[in-house]
């Protein structure tokens, strides 16, 4: 290892000198807060964690199937609008099975 | 300092049974140690409390893989520095050393230490510290914390190897790197000075 700069150490040596007077004990509070803080981090139950995103993935999939049902909608409608014809139904399916 | 009396065997015990007052004591107990890293650690733009909260929040989260392998301060030492370092990381460099950013009795003493082989004169202690955080602050947060131990706090390579969990030849390249680049920047101060 290197020895410092005599610059570095001059300096090093004078901030040194200063002494840190600030009180190290735990701010009134300070001790209870963080403890009920981590208390109460730990003590989440797994069920909790599993309704919040169980939540999230049906809004997630409850908007693709809005999404896909947009998409597709003349193929859906016109499915519908000539289900009496099986003739027509038939090609329509024909067409989705087999765009080329 | 800490209590030498207190049970930390038994307090440990007692948390990892979720005793709310025995965390409590953990935390009043080990306060001095985390705050002391912190103030000399801290980040610019973060508020002392947050960060020590953050320290003790994520030793109640690892508790359980504390296996006692070493002394429970250094553990939560390691914690305490990892958490500084990250902050540092976290916030934007500082731009360039710049002598017009320096308060008039910080460029007193800069030039005092470019120009005189004396030592700072005892009245300017103040400023040499502000100056010392200033130029600290131009080196990697890893860099810095191992010359603000090894040269402010006077730990050894070994204490600051416990301290930090790295290994004694990492912080040795750690100090080396830190010192060259404090020397190559006295280099550019001397030359900025002179033009």
């Amino acid at each position: 290892m290197n020895t410092p700069d005599p610059r570095w150490e001059r300096l090093a040596v004078a901030a040194r000198q200063v002494r840190d007077g600030r009180d190290t004990a735990a701010p009134p509070g300070f001790a209870t807060r963080v403890a009920a803080h981590a208390f109460a981090r730990a003590e989440q139950p797994f069920s909790a964690l599993f309704a919040r995103f169980s939540w999230r993935a049906l809004g997630f999939a409850a908007l693709l199937a809005v999404v896909s049902v947009a998409a597709n909608y003349s193929v859906i409608s016109a499915f519908f609008s000539s289900s009496d014809d099986d003739s027509a139904s038939i090609e329509i399916v024909n067409e989705i099975v087999n765009p080329s | 300092m800490p209590d030498e009396t207190f049970d930390l065997a038994g307090c440990l015990e007692r948390v990892r049974r979720r005793d709310q007052a025995a965390a409590r004591e953990l935390v009043e107990h080990l306060h001095p140690l985390v705050i002391r890293i912190v103030r000399a650690h801290l980040p610019r733009r973060v508020a002392e409390e947050d960060l020590s909260q953050e320290i003790f929040l994520k030793m109640f989260t690892r508790i359980e893989q504390y296996k006692g392998s070493v002394p429970f301060s250094h553990w939560v030492s390691r914690i305490a520095v990892t958490t500084c370092i990250d902050q540092l990381r976290a916030q934007k460099r500082r731009p360039e050393f710049r002598w017009a950013d320096l308060s008039e009795s910080e460029a007193g003493v800069l030039d005092s230490v470019l120009t005189s082989e004396h030592d700072v004169a005892p009245g300017a202690a103040l400023a040499a510290s502000e100056l010392v955080h200033k130029l600290l602050d131009q080196l990697k947060p890893e860099d810095q914390l191992v010359v603000q131990l090894l040269d402010l706090e006077q730990k050894s390579i070994a204490e600051i190897s416990e301290i930090t969990g790295w290994k004694q030849s990492l912080v040795k390249v750690r100090a080396f790197r830190a010192r060259r680049k404090l020397k190559k920047l006295f280099e550019e101060l001397k030359r900025m000075e002179k033009s």
